[in-house]
């Protein structure tokens, strides 16, 4: 019988529109996935369209969206007969209750299974088609597909399936299943990256229902190649996860077996007390006559003589609303599903809090800014969910309910249904957002966090995200309208969210005028607040608004009152219900959405730039056509500047005026000198001029300008450029605002204020499919490490000046910071003006900042060391300040003299991550150091860490620049880097390493995999994975086997060579020789060729180790040891090479690297002979080592860097 | 005082649920009889304003009826056929806002309203009791309480009478009875009892016309002395089927009694029979599938 019924079933669904929806869609979007551009799917990052990593994320991600679908087909085959009144009548067939469960859920099943199966054929013959590029195509492997299919797609499409139908078919409610996946994919993507610290990388890879962590885990370190060609082995955290979710559906279904009750429905506690109820009350029951006495009251004649008469006042007309919304809000909030729906998103909102302090496990302080973000995502969803779910619940509430005749034929207005169920909405939304940030505030209380921004959480979260949720709820309702069936309004609302997110993601309609609730960003910050952004975003939802409300002044015309239901005479009937107040109301939205939307337009386009992706890229085409082939053009640099910088922060203006002293350092002469913007649109040059010289290019649109030279600048001469730039953001732009002139924390960068010289390529188009696209010559070809014209290049930003005079003005109650030693500091009539002269050398790239900030110094060795922080913010003002001591002191004894007599630590708004080294002066973003929290324990220090690094750049490249060619990176981060870590092993300890090292590996390791082709280290080109982290591993090793004082020699030489030079600059073949002349030791020399000039992966793993107690008290230690080492290319392919060197084996009594492990844990710590392949190690120790490993601080690359270190058995 | 003027609905798929209805409507209990399908309901909705007729006018008292719908459901009390309950909301809950759609605003008018009309149909005792946990007779009881909120001068009952039994059956129609003097009652049933036991007036609606209007007395006097009945065996049903009109059959006592509808004597037996409503129900119904 199991069959037969299965295939009914089958054949059931297949009369089912769903089905064939499914399978267009599916088979479309993998067939347009091999041959469309921009729509590569499971393909990222250079694979192959059909790669086999790609086809295995394509079974992935369409078992993870069936879930809703498969959920449809299984939940409810047999809930279907509940509902139907069809299910007495089987059951009392002599099927068997395990037939009936399972054939039915076997054949819906088979349709899911069978819809999945066509990824194959939709793939395969996609690769097929004329148009599809060979190139990004590699071969069709049949292995993969049944790999993904029956590995992946298969165990997960019965996982889920197995699960919501053992929900539906125990709770006999699809309401329940439904949930059941919401809360299942919500929980999914939210909890997705909440999880992703690698502590827990085996747990969750083991514990995630879909096999996407484990799948990635496998693949983690994969190079492109590898990707392109190769499958996961079935074992460790893939197997387990396989074998642990098909139980766990086994389980679900054995559990639906169990509690489904076959033969007797019978009644669930709560309909038996109803029915109790019932009984009862009908027994006593009756009309009583109303002639007779009942309960006290008085008989009356006739009785409609005692009841009250109705009103049709005003009064009533306002009782009347305030009940109706009062009463369509306690419906929504007493259904059943919105404690489920708040509980989850209260959940996952403290979850994610919880969890999302330890951003790379770098937890900060819970302020309301830094929770606003997090807790919007995390309750983003369930917003969508509740505002499209219940608005289709509330329209179709009375029909659903059947009291619609009792309504309707009530004498309540027309706009009595819209308008009560709309604020209703809004009531709801705003107590879920309240509660959602009392959890935020909880969490802040409990953590000890007492600065509680209420104002802030209202007016930043609360009412946007309300208002924000009607406007969805708006168009929910204004569809459910129009639908003729609830779930067919739900569909059409769930392909609208659909295509505003791909919109979102792919900017199909870019301005926002066009795009239904698209607004500005409003970027957050302490120090200023929401400045004016709000506005941007506040005039679009004003406009949106309108649009809304029209949308349901149309629901509203278009009601279904009474039993008709055809949208015809519906519409018929509108055009008379217009008159009057729904005409007032739409006239009045009509207008309000034009004059908002004309404002808007006059911000975006008139007052702002407006360009969509394509023009910026068809307008950076034709820079690079008309002005590309001036790159290289000798130009003068910049021997002194004079910069007048006027700031009106709360007129977002900035009127600079300067003066260039140029030199011409070439050795040729120069007649043209090329002056242009390079900003991003928001400054104006207006005016400029160069001594003797006249203008004979001057392009408004590029703000290109050439002057020619009469007589032309000789070797050594000297000429005079002055301008006059405004920078002015008036209004607002049409999506990411202007934020480096603001309110409070105005922070601009040299190229917002002034005119660079000469041409540049770094702007242009580098992107080699869109160079073809607009028909551009080539691919860029970075110059070569063996080039030596690098060296002798003097670009506009790698130039030396001289000298610098700053002065910056600005509102009296703000501090303006520019770089150099200030001489004067003036506050008059309302203005601040301080002067800031340069007593170094700098390079032409520095920060005008202003803001209210408060100040903390501290003299050290003669220097002037400052925070100028928000007064809010004083937490690790002073781990900053011991940071900046404790560099400058290894710095200088190391490096050499420190060149200024400041050193600043100036605070910006968190509209930008990070901080940035500028001579003298350390710009730090608000959401970076300042927050940090250390109240937790083994936190790692990165306020320090990051000042280091900062401070590390006045060296490097502040005193030594570098040849702008293959490498040159290498001389700013990789050497700030290791000058960082320097830094942190005097304050910490070298037993700390291994935490740091190990994630410097993972970020390498992780870059590695995500790039098309990996240079070795000298040849880095602008890659942060290689120059940040593979470089900090390479300096950390070399430090560690030629000692720190030879590689701190070999630096110092070179800056020696080098410092404040102007061409010939160094490229990483100086830095390598510098470094090969301190190597003592063949073994050394070909250290450094492996680490530089090579990509050399090690394979290093500790084997089990042992302990023995001799006689004598000591122990006998045995740790053996595998070894491997490989050359890779830059694609990745790897050969194996033979090892031998001499590697630290370390014996501890605690885990490195965990924990509060340090220098007492350590028993033995030296260097042993290693070669390929197994070896055993023996030592003699006082104490039992609990621990041993080889290389146990990670200083080799190695994929695998937890093996290294086991405990002792 | 209400009057029907024409009425005619033709549903989208092209059923004819009203052919050209005229009536007129006077204070008190109007009885509207008619077998399932005659589109008595759809009546029933026109008049409650929930429907539009493709045409034809309803006129209560001065009131355009179809012009004007706002203005008849300030008057209107209607307990339809068929209704539901929202869920998780109580009996008392329930009435109290229908005070208020009804413009029952003031908190002290609602509380008289709704105690009173509770303890008059007898929920009183269950007024904190969920409605979706009601049974059916209990929920009908509501919903005539509902509909005679605000004291309205039109009230529609639609099968007020279907799910009750014979007890609560008799208090309700007394209820209404009660009510109907002073106001437009209008009872559509499928049971005959209702009509006779009730109404001063009655219609007979079958496919969507009217086939009989008048007082029921006049009516049954009508027919008096055509009805004629004999007692046969079961058997022989069919025979008679042939030979004669039946008006309408119903077993007793393991035997068939025979109505016919005959001017003269059938002789064969057939004896004359007190004429009901009923047989004039039955007769009106057999004229109209004669002239179908």
């Amino acid at each position: 019988m199991l069959l037969p019924i299965a295939r009914f079933e089958f054949r059931y669904l297949l009369r089912n529109p769903i089905v064939w929806v499914t399978a267009a869609f599916t088979f479309g979007m993998f067939f347009i996935s091999m041959n469309v551009a921009g729509f590569e799917l499971g393909s990222e990052g250079g694979l192959f369209r059909n790669a086999a990593y790609a086809t295995l994320k394509n079974y992935l991600s369409i078992s993870v969206m069936f879930m809703f679908v498969t959920t449809s087909f299984v939940a409810n085959v047999i809930i279907r007969d509940d509902e139907t009144g069809f299910g007495p009548i089987i059951r009392s067939t002599p099927i068997t209750k395990f037939e009936y469960l399972f054939g039915r859920y076997l054949g819906a099943l088979a349709i899911a299974a069978l819809l999945a199966l066509l990824v194959a054929p939709a793939m395969w013959l996609g690769s097929l088609m004329p148009w599809a590029d060979p190139a990004s195509l590699g071969p069709n492997r049949l292995v993969d597909h049944l790999y993904g299919y029956f590995l992946i797609a298969l165990p997960n499409i019965l996982v889920h399936s197995a699960i919501f139908f053992a929900l539906a078919t125990i709770t006999r409610s699809m309401m329940a299943a439904y949930l059941g996946v919401i809360s299942f994919v919500a929980g999914f993507f939210t909890l997705q990256d909440a999880l992703s610290r690698p502590q827990l990388a085996t747990a969750v890879a083991v514990a995630e229902p879909f096999a996407s962590r484990a799948l990635r885990d496998a693949a983690r370190y994969w190079t492109v190649p590898e990707r392109n060609a190769m499958l996961p082995d079935l074992t460790g955290a893939l197997l387990y996860n396989r074998l642990l979710w098909i139980g766990i559906a086994a389980l679900f279904l054995a559990l639906a077996y169990a509690v489904y009750r076959f033969a007797d429905q019978g009644m669930s506690k709560r309909e038996r007390k109803k029915q109790k109820l019932a009984e009862r009350a009908g027994g006593a029951a009756g009309f009583s006559p109303p002639s007779a006495s009942v309960g006290g009251l008085k008989p009356a004649a006739p009785p409609e003589a005692l009841l009250p008469n109705p009103q049709h006042d005003n009064a009533a007309l306002r009782t009347l609303v305030w009940m109706r919304t009062r009463f369509e809000a306690r419906q929504v909030i007493k259904s059943l599903a919105f404690p489920v729906l708040m509980g989850w998103g209260l959940y996952t909102t403290i979850f994610v809090l919880l969890t999302q302090r330890y951003p790379d496990y770098l937890p900060t302080y819970p302020t309301t800014l830094s929770l606003i973000p997090e807790i919007e995502d995390a309750f983003r969803v369930m917003l969508m969910v509740v505002a499209i779910y219940y608005a289709g619940e509330l329209v179709w509430r009375e029909r659903d309910r059947r009291v619609h005749e009792l309504i309707d034929a009530s004498p309540l207005p027309n706009w009595a249904y819209v308008v009560p169920k709309t604020a209703a909405l809004a009531i709801v939304f705003v107590s879920m957002l309240l509660v959602n940030v009392l959890a935020a505030i909880t969490l802040q209380l409990s953590l000890g966090f007492t600065d509680v921004e209420l104002g802030k959480y209202v007016l930043w979260y609360v009412l946007p995200a309300t208002f924000d949720s009607l406007l969805l709820v708006a168009v929910a309702i204004f569809v459910q309208s129009l639908s003729p069936h609830k779930a067919v309004g739900w569909g059409f609302m769930a392909l609208f969210l659909v295509w505003q997110e791909l919109n979102g993601m792919a900017r199909y309609v870019n301005h926002n005028l066009l795009n239904y609730g698209g607004k500005p960003k409003v970027p957050l910050s302490d120090l200023n607040a929401a400045g004016s952004f709000w506005m941007g975003a506040w005039t679009f939802r004003l406009y949106w608004g309108a649009f809304a409300l029209l949308l349901l002044v149309i629901a509203h015309l278009l009601w279904r009152r009474g039993t008709e239901t055809r949208l015809k005479p519906r519409v018929v009937r509108a055009w008379r219900r217009l008159a009057g107040a729904p005409g007032w109301v739409a006239g009045a939205a009509l207008l309000t959405f034009i004059a908002t939307g004309a404002y808007a337009y006059y911000n975006t386009n008139i007052l702002n730039h407006y360009e969509t992706g394509d023009e910026s890229e068809v307008a950076m085409a034709e820079y690079e056509r008309r002005y590309g082939r001036y790159s290289g053009v000798p130009q003068p640099s910049i021997e002194e500047l004079t910069l007048d910088v006027a700031v009106f922060p709360k007129e977002r203006r900035a009127v600079t005026k300067g003066r260039f002293l140029l030199r011409n350092l070439t050795a040729q002469p120069i007649s043209d000198v090329h002056v242009r913007l390079a900003d991003d649109g928001g400054l104006e040059l207006t005016s400029a001029s160069i001594d003797r010289a006249r203008l004979i290019v001057d392009d408004r649109k590029f703000d290109y300008r050439i002057y020619r030279l009469e007589p032309p600048m000789q070797p050594g001469d000297e000429r005079l450029l002055t301008f006059e730039t405004r920078r002015w953001h008036r209004g607002f732009r049409n999506n990411q605002p202007q934020t480096t002139l603001v309110e409070n924390g105005t922070f601009i960068s040299e190229m917002q204020l002034m005119p660079m010289l000469g041409m540049d390529k770094s702007g242009l188009l580098h992107d080699p499919e869109l160079r073809r696209k607009y028909g551009l010559p080539g691919p860029m070809e970075p110059p070569r490490l063996e080039d030596i014209s690098p060296t002798t290049k003097q670009s506009f930003e790698n130039t030396w000046m001289k000298k610098s005079d700053i002065t910056v003005s600005t509102d009296a109650g703000q501090t303006p910071i520019a770089p150099g030693s200030k001489v004067s500091d003036v506050t008059r009539d309302g203005r601040r003006t301080a002067r800031f002269v340069s007593i170094a050398p700098l390079r032409p790239r520095f920060s005008i900042q202003s803001a209210r900030y408060a100040e903390k110094h501290r003299r050290h060795r003669g220097i002037d060391l400052a925070v100028y922080y928000h007064p809010r913010h004083a937490w690790n003002v002073d781990r900053m300040l011991d940071a900046m001591a404790a560099s400058l002191d290894y710095y200088q004894a190391n490096f050499g003299p420190y060149q200024f007599d400041h050193f600043r630590i100036v605070e910006f708004p968190a509209y930008r991550n990070g901080a940035q080294a500028f001579a003298g002066t350390i710009p730090f973003s608000e959401s970076v150091g300042f927050i940090a929290d250390y109240n937790e324990p083994g936190t790692i220090d990165y306020v320090t860490g990051i000042t280091a690094h900062e401070f590390a750049h006045q060296w490097w490249p502040n005193q030594m620049l570098a040849a702008e060619t293959e490498g040159y990176t290498v001389f700013v981060e990789t050497l700030a880097q290791y000058s960082a870590h320097m830094v942190m092993k005097r304050l910490r300890g070298e037993d700390q390493t291994r935490r740091f090292l190990q994630f410097e590996l993972h970020r390498y390791l992780q870059g590695r995999a995500r790039s098309n082709e990996e240079p070795p280290l000298a040849r880095v080109l602008g890659q942060d994975y290689l120059a940040y982290r593979k470089g900090s591993m390479v300096m950390s090793l070399l430090q560690k086997r030629l000692g720190e004082d030879a590689v701190n020699r070999a630096l110092r030489n070179l800056l020696a060579r080098y410092k404040f030079k102007d061409a010939p600059y160094p490229r990483t073949l100086d830095l390598i020789a510098a470094l090969r002349a301190e190597a003592k030791t063949a073994e050394d020399q070909a250290l450094i060729t492996d680490l530089w000039e090579r990509i050399t992966l090690y394979d290093l793993k500790a084997g089990q180790p042992t302990a023995t107690r001799r006689p004598d008290g000591k122990w006998d230690v045995t740790l053996p040891v595998e070894a491997k080492k490989f050359y890779a290319d830059g694609k990745g392919a790897e050969t194996e090479t033979p090892l031998a060197e001499r590697i630290e084996i370390g014996l501890f009594t605690a885990e490195p690297g965990r924990g509060a492990f340090d220098k007492s844990n350590v028993l033995l710590m030296e260097r042993q002979p290693i070669h390929s392949g197994r070896q055993v190690l023996k030592f003699v120790t006082d104490r039992k080592p609990a621990f041993a490993g080889v290389d146990p601080y990670n200083y080799y690359i190695d994929r695998d860097s937890g093996d290294n270190v086991a405990p002792v058995g | 005082m209400l009057n029907l003027q024409d009425v005619s609905h033709v549903y989208p798929n092209g059923t004819r649920a009203l052919d050209h209805v005229t009536l007129s409507v006077p204070r008190g209990m109007y009885g509207l009889l008619g077998p399932n399908g005659a589109g008595k309901s759809t009546l029933m909705r026109a008049i409650a304003t929930l429907q539009t007729p493709t045409e034809g006018t309803i006129r209560f008292g001065d009131l355009d009826v179809i012009r004007e719908p706002e203005k008849l459901r300030r008057t209107l009390g209607y307990l339809p056929q068929d209704f539901g309950v929202y869920p998780r909301v109580s009996a008392y809950q329930m009435l109290d806002h229908m005070a208020v759609l009804k413009g029952v605003a003031s908190p002290a008018d609602r509380r008289t309203t709704v105690e009173t009309l509770l303890h008059q149909v007898n929920l009183w005792s269950v007024r904190r009791k969920m409605l979706s946990g009601f049974s059916g007779g209990m929920r009908q009881r509501f919903g005539i309480a509902q509909a005679l909120i605000g004291n309205p001068q039109l009230i529609i009952v639609d099968e007020p009478t279907a799910g009750l039994d014979p007890e609560e059956r008799n208090r309700f129609l007394n209820l209404l009875a009660e009510i109907g003097e002073n106001v437009v009652v209008i009872l559509s049933t499928h049971i005959v009892e209702d009509v006779s036991d009730l109404c001063h007036r009655m219609a007979v609606l079958a496919d969507g016309r009217v086939q009989l209007e008048g007082a029921p007395q006049e009516l049954i006097h009508s027919t008096r002395g055509r009805i004629w009945m004999k007692v046969i065996d079961r058997g022989e049903l069919s025979h008679y089927r042939e030979q004669y009109e039946i008006l309408s059959t119903r077993l007793f006592a393991g035997r068939t009694v025979l109505h016919v509808l005959s001017d003269r004597d059938p002789g064969n037996g057939f004896t004359s029979a007190d004429a009901g409503l009923q047989d004039v129900y039955f007769s009106t119904l057999a004229q109209s599938r004669r002239a179908a």
